[in-house]
Formats: C-alpha cells, structure tokens, sequence
C-alpha cells in the first residue's frame, strides 16, 4: 500500500530532492534520499520508535520536516502556563484533556503515526486522532508530562499541533450530525423491515392471503413504523412548523401532510382486511428525505470544521524588566508603562514606543509594505511586527485588547457581520415549488372527492409523495459536496459552500500585493560588477557577509546557493539600518546603502548606482552594486492572462512606485497603493456599492476586514492565521493557478446543479399528471422518487472526476 | 404458517436490538472519522515485529524527553 515515490525525490516528502545523498536514511533495510535535514530528522525519529510500517502504509507523501526543531522546545514551555491552559484544557479528575488542530496530516498513515508515537509516552492516558477533521484529543496525567512535551514528540515525528479556538457552533454541528445519523439508521433499517412485510401484499403471490395474516403484517408494520414517524420524521415537522410560524411554505409543510395523512390513514385502517396501508412508503419516504437533508448539514459541518482549525492559539511571550530582572510573561498579562525587552528575530508583543536601542522591524503582515522600517529611540512599534535586527527595551502604551492587531480583528468582525448576502437559487425556487405542490393535491383530492371514487384519498397522497422534491432538495447539496471534495484533494479548502455559486457572479477581482502576486521576499534582480571577471567571486564574498546577517536581504543571497565554505571573514560588524562589513584575505569589505558606504554623490559614475539597493566595497573602492527587488510570483502573468474576462486592480499598502512597478509588469489596469486596512475597507465597499461583486485575494493581517467584507474572498496559502480565518477560500500552496481551478470548479458545479434541478424537476413534471391520474400507488411514486434522487446524486458525484 | 407468529416478533427483536447497537455506535464516535477507520484494519500493526523491542523504546523515548 505505500506510495512509490520517483528517483529523485526525498522519499519523506515527495519533493524533488536537489541535495543528492546528503541526507540517507535506512528505511526498511533499504537506503533512501531526503531533500533536507528536516525531513531526515523526521524520518529518523520515526525509524527510532520502531514505527517504519509508517512507511508501508501511507497513501500520501509526508510534508516536508521542519528543519528548526531546536528553537521550538523554548517557545512550547509557554503551552504549560496555567493561565493560557485554562482556555483550552479540560481537567477530568487526575487527567488533562485537549483537542489540538494537526498540521501535516496528509493520510490515514498519520493518524496511525501519531496515535502510536504518544501512546508510548509515560503519562499519556489516551490519544485519537480524527484524520478528516485533521484534530487530535489528547488526554494525560499532568504530573508526569507536560503538554510542551506532548507538543514537542509530535513535532518530533513531523506534525506541528497546537491548540485552536473551537467554534460555539461547533458543538453543536457535531451532536446535530449524531443526530441525524441515528434517525437516518433508524428510519433505513426499518425501511428494509416493513417492506420485508409488505412485500407479501404487493405481488399477492401466495394466492388469497386470510384475514387474519393481513391484519397481523398490519399491526406489525404500523408498529415498526411509529418510531419513524415519531423520531426520525421530526426533523421536517420542526421545520414546517417554524416556517408555519413564520407565515411562509416550505417544502417540509407537504411533506409533513403526506407522512401524517399517510400515518392516519393506515393507523384507522389497519383491522380492515380490504383497504390499503402504506406504512413502507412512509419509511421510504422518510429515508431518502433524510439522507438529502445529512448530506446538506455535512457540508455545512466540514466547512466550520475547517474554519475552525485556523483559529490556531499562538501566544506571544514577553520578557518584562521587573526589578531589574527579566521574566517571562504572556503578551496578554502586561500593562501600560511596562518595559518589555525584544530581542533579535522576535516577534515583538504589544504596541509601544522605544526607549533603548534601535532596530529593524518586519511590519508587512501590518503595513503590506515588506521593506523593513528603521526605527529609533522615541520611535512607535506595533504588536506582531517582527523587530529583525538589533535589541530595543519597549514601554508599551496599549494592552494586548487594544493593540493594532486586535483592532484589525474588530474591524473584520465588523465587515463580516455585514457581508453581503446572496438568496441561493434553490430557496427560491422551492417556496414557489411548494405553493403549487398543496394546490394540486388539494384539487386532486375535490375531483376525485367528487367522482366519488373511494381511492380520491390515497390519489391525493401519490400526489403530494410523486411531486415532493425531493431530488431538488438533493440538487444542489449533492453538487457542492461533491465540489468541495474535489476541491479540498487539490489543495484548496472551502470554508462557505455557497460561496462556490457566488464565484461564477463575480465582476472584480482585487489583489493584495505583497505575499500574493509577489514571492513576499527579496531577490537580487541585477548585479554590476567594476571587472567583469570578478563578478562570481565578489558575488561568493557578498553572499558570505550577508549570510552572517539577519537581515531580510541575507535570503536574497543565500537564495543562490554560492559555495562559501572557501571565504574566511573576520572582524565582522553590524551597523544597524545601514550596512554590515568584514575583512577577507585582508581586505576590508563594505556591504550596504550608499550612504553607509560614504559615497560622494557628485561623481558622475556613482550616479548610475545612486538606486541600487546595496554597493559593495573593497578597501573604500565601490566594485559592485546590486539590485533587489520582490520578484513577482512565476505563474502570476499567465494566471492573470487567463483571467482577461474580470476587471482587475492591485490593493496594496505598499508605495505608489511599487505598485504601479507590478501592475506594468502584470498588466492590471488600477492601483490603489499605500492603504491603511481602514481604507482598503472602504474601496472594496465603494466597489460593492457601485454594484460590482467583488472577489479578494490576499495574505496578511492588513488584509483580514477586507477579505471578511468582499463577497468571495481567498487566502493564499502562505498567509497569517487572522487571513486564512476571514477568508471563504484558502488555496493551501501559495501558487495563484489554483484560483483559476477554484473559478473552474464553481462554473461547473453551477452547471451540475442546473442539470440536477432541471432533471428534479422534469421528472416531477412527468409524474404529475400520472399520480393525478391515479395511475400510481403511493409505493411506486415513493420508489420513483428514490430513483430519481439517486440518479441526481450520480450526476454530482461526476464533478469528482476530472 | 403459524410459525410466523414466532417469527416475525423474533426478527423485530434483533432489530431492535440492531438499533440499539448503531445508537450506541453512533453515540461514542464511531462514525466522526469513516475514512480513517476504513484503512485502520489494513494496518498489521498487532503482529509482534521480532526486531523491535516496545519496552526499550519507551525508555528510550521518555529519556529524550527528560534531557532536552
């Protein structure tokens, strides 16, 4: 059953390895290659615990291991902390219970994987891991493990988990599935039983059947019917009963005539030998009922599922000066006026100002603007920026609740409370259905009433069971379900199911800029050198210096992968904001901005350098200069070619030159440049008020309210927690073709559901003049609406295939 | 054919207790994760492997934990 995975792949993972046979790992007595030392490290703990049948049973490769385990152990102590743990933590007695969302699930070899690896830790009581639901509930004895170490093996064997906010709904999602499953069962099982029995009346083959037997089956059906009728039947008169109250028809009102006239009839009949009782219909009826509504609550159910799982708890750490030590505290605990330390390549916790040091800060999740921000003593930063280079002491001035961060939150709380809200074709129809449905039935009844035919009731009832649509209630469910499904194999993750029908209206789509149309990073995009010949060794000495930095431009080189190994560099120094130098071969070597460099700018030849981003020098002499800039994605141009049909625009809070740069390179015709999230709000609100339905694409925290008030809006895979949980879509891989699937998907699922309700409603067309006619039983009319549902459901599940 | 009098009651007991059985399935989770439970018998896990000592394993699993 394991996954054959091609020569030339890291065999954890499935990538294409580019690193040969630096990273072996004996597998099952045999030798295989890793891309990297993350998954070998993974693959190695995994061997280590005796679970290599891992390997043997996968249906799907691995994702790729995490290389940076060691740092993580510090970050997960915080998980112990009493007050963070009184969220999520259920105490049962001697035990601690916890439902954690898993990243890296991607088979029901996982599951197996995880669920063995914590059931040979000391303290653990029980552990099951839900593969669909991509959760695991845990369940330990405190005193002897820690969650951090729980945390910790699983990410030692690859899976990064942590605790998530459930959804209030989400509870109740889950006991409204049991529920239905149990109704379904019982309203199935008994189906097979009472047809069992009225199989005997229907072909009367054993000749005259006595009295006494007919009245037995009888009994015995309108027994086994009740709980039907009673338990799983409750379901639609709850509903009729609410839209009764609310003064509207729905389909469920006819259907709770047909089952209770139905029910009546037969209960008043049942010692009669001659007149007819249609007890099988009624549990038919109720089953294929059933099954149309469950598969509608599931959809629903996997979305919030999913929705849920990105709500994941990441709490921040700070490090307060109290009496002149440090501790550690939760970001949430601080107050205004506490000094707060925040070191290199931390995240930094609240809003503040500097009052020591000075730093490069990260603020692109907040800004767009990916470019670091220099940021000096007296200086204001901002909670969930990340401070890149150098240690500044902090005083913050807003609590956690109040922090920019938090702000954004509420403003996307806001814009999704008044998301604009699309009436779904199917609703419509089916209130319209529903009126002339009774009406036939009821004139049916008068003529047949008239006639004076002792059948006029049960003609009635073939009526109303022939037009129940049933197989309209399954049209458009079945398709999104099945849409969902392929969707959700391809990588894309579809948080509103009626999502996918407002993607096929949208006029407009917007695009954030940093994150989504570019790589988020930068990249070198022209190199000069003075002497031509030097150029790769003064590339390998830049990309030596560079690798020592922690700054952003450091990726752009270790990008090239340049051999290094060779270059000897001592005495290397930092300049904060301005550049980094360091003598080789005993040459002094400068690598930064011109103004860090001392450049006169009156020579002429230095003009032409005057926008490079850094120049590099030899002993005070300039020999190169380089260019960088965030490359724009590789698939991007075409994508956007094949989108010509919508109008496009960039929604950025990056400089105006930046965005105007890529919407010339892409072609797209309107920018919007250097927003706040308050006012990229307001544009896409303006879009709507105009009358376009627009449709978001975006990656950061900036971008959260307004991917929660565009009509459809996507996260790309890469993006921050607070996106992925505003958006309707999120493609997992940070590739932009898979929009083009997701509009794809929803053109077609549109078509099957229009195919599926004009078949729906053909056939009940058909049977209609037939049953009125009294040319059907109410048993043929139930097995004909049986039929019918299956073949639309077949229909849908077509969508699954390519 | 009066042994359908036995017959019938008999076949709505089991059914009854068919019932029960799928509630109470249904009640402890058994049908949260259908796909998962579909592979879980293809797993031979439960054959002792010869080579692989379950005991040392945990030792050697919670010393890791204790050092790091």
């Amino acid at each position: 059953m394991a996954i054959n995975v091609p020569k030339g792949n890291c065999f954890h993972c499935g990538l294409p390895n580019l690193e040969g046979d630096k990273y072996p790992v004996t597998i099952l007595h045999k030798t295989h290659s890793m891309c990297c030392p993350g998954c070998q490290a993974v693959a190695s703990a995994i061997i280590e615990n005796g679970l290599e049948s891992y390997y043997e049973f996968r249906t799907e490769p691995a994702i790729k291991g995490d290389s940076a385990l060691d740092n993580t152990m510090h970050k997960l102590a915080v998980y112990d902390e009493p007050e963070l743990q009184e969220e999520f933590v259920f105490e049962n007695g001697k035990h601690k219970q916890i439902q954690l969302t898993v990243e890296g699930i991607t088979c029901a070899a996982c599951g197996w994987l995880i669920e063995k690896q914590l059931a040979k830790v000391v303290g653990v009581k029980q552990v099951t891991v839900n593969v669909g639901a991509r959760r695991a509930m845990i369940a330990w004895i405190d005193t002897e493990i820690k969650l951090s170490g729980l945390l910790k093996q699983m990410k030692n064997i690859g899976y990064e988990s942590l605790p998530f906010q459930a959804d209030n709904h989400e509870v109740s999602f889950q006991n409204e599935q049991k529920s239905y499953l149990k109704k379904l069962g019982l309203a199935g099982l008994m189906t097979m039983q009472v047809m069992m029995l009225a199989m005997a009346q229907y072909f009367d083959l054993f000749g005259d059947i006595d009295a006494e037997s007919t009245r037995y089956f009888n009994w015995i059906s309108l027994v086994l019917t009740t709980p039907v009728v009673l338990y799983s039947g409750s379901v639609f008169y709850l509903s009729a009963l609410k839209a009764t109250m609310a003064k509207t028809i729905n389909m469920d009102i006819s259907v709770t005539i047909a089952i209770f006239s139905t029910y009546i009839a037969g209960f008043i009949a049942v010692n009669q030998v001659d007149a007819e009782v249609y007890f099988e219909s009624i549990c038919m009826f109720v089953f294929f009922l059933l099954i149309s509504r469950y598969l509608e609550q599931r959809t629903r159910h996997k979305a919030n599922q999913i929705s849920s799982n990105m709500l994941k708890h990441i709490p921040v750490t700070a490090y307060k000066w109290a009496k002149g030590e440090l501790t550690s505290v939760l970001a949430k605990q601080l107050h205004v006026n506490d000094l707060v330390l925040v070191k290199a390549g931390e995240i930094i916790p609240v809003d503040g100002e500097i009052t020591e040091g000075h730093a490069t800060i990260d603020e692109s999740m907040l800004t767009g603007e990916f470019e670091s921000v220099d940021k000096q003593q007296g200086a204001y930063v901002y909670g969930g920026t990340i401070n890149q280079l150098g240690v500044i002491t902090i005083r913050v001035s807003k609590t956690l609740k109040y922090a920019m961060v938090n702000q954004i939150l509420r403003l996307q709380e806001t814009a999704m409370a008044n998301k604009p809200k699309v009436a779904l074709l199917a609703d419509k129809l089916s209130r319209h259905f529903s009126i002339i449905v009774l009406a036939f039935t009821a004139f049916t009844y008068a003529f047949w009433y008239f006639q004076d035919s002792p059948h006029a009731f049960w003609i009635a009832i073939s009526v109303l069971v022939a037009t129940c649509p049933c197989a309209l209630g399954l049209a458009t469910p079945s398709a999104l379900t099945c849409a969902m499904a392929k969707l959700n194999k391809g990588g894309i993750l579809l948080k509103r199911a009626d999502a996918l029908e407002q993607l096929t209206d949208i006029s407009d789509i917007v695009f954030d800029k940093t994150g989504t149309l570019t790589c988020g990073e930068f990249s070198i995009q022209k190199v000069w050198v003075a002497d031509g010949s030097q150029r790769d060794a003064l590339l390998s000495i830049a990309t030596a210096l560079e690798v020592r930095s922690e700054h952003p431009i450091a990726n752009a080189f270790s990008k090239l992968e340049i051999d290094i190994k060779h270059q000897h560099i001592s005495n290397f120094r930092v300049s904060v904001g301005n550049g980094i130098s360091g003598d080789i071969n005993g040459h002094v070597y400068q690598l930064g901005s011109a103004n860090f460099i001392g450049i006169d700018n009156e020579n002429p030849f230095i003009k032409e350098l005057s926008d490079a981003s850094i120049v590099l020098t030899k002993d005070g002499c300039v020999v190169a200069a380089f260019w960088l800039v965030d490359k724009i994605k590789n698939d991007v141009a075409d994508v956007l070619k094949t989108l010509s049909g919508y109008e496009t625009s960039i929604l950025s809070g990056d400089s105006e030159k930046n965005v105007r740069d890529v919407a010339l390179k892409l072609d797209i015709g309107k920018t919007y440049a250097q927003r706040t999230p308050q006012q990229k709000l307001d544009t896409i609100k303006e879009l709507q008020h105009q009358g376009k339905r627009v449709l978001m694409l975006g990656d950061g925290i900036n971008d959260a309210p307004v991917l929660a008030a565009a009509d459809v809006s996507v996260a790309v895979g890469n993006a921050s927690d607070l996106a992925k949980n505003a958006a309707d879509v999120i493609l997992l891989d940070a590739q932009l073709d898979s929009l083009v699937v997701v509009l794809r998907m929803a053109k077609r699922a549109r078509r099957k559901i229009k195919q599926n309700m004009v078949w729906a409603i053909a056939y009940n067309v058909l049977v209609l003049p037939l049953a009125m006619a009294g040319f059907l039983t109410p048993w043929m009319a139930a097995l004909g609406m049986s039929i019918s549902s299956i073949i639309v459901v077949y229909n849908s599940t077509r969508l699954l295939k390519d | 054919m009066s042994i359908i009098y036995v017959l019938i009651p008999l076949a709505i007991v089991i059914v009854g207790i068919a019932v029960s059985i799928f509630f109470w399935a249904v009640r402890s989770n058994q049908f949260d994760d259908l796909d998962r439970q579909g592979y879980s018998i293809l797993f031979d896990d439960d054959i002792k492997r010869k080579d692989v000592d379950t005991n040392q394993q945990k030792e050697k699993i919670n010393k890791t934990d204790e050092t790091k």
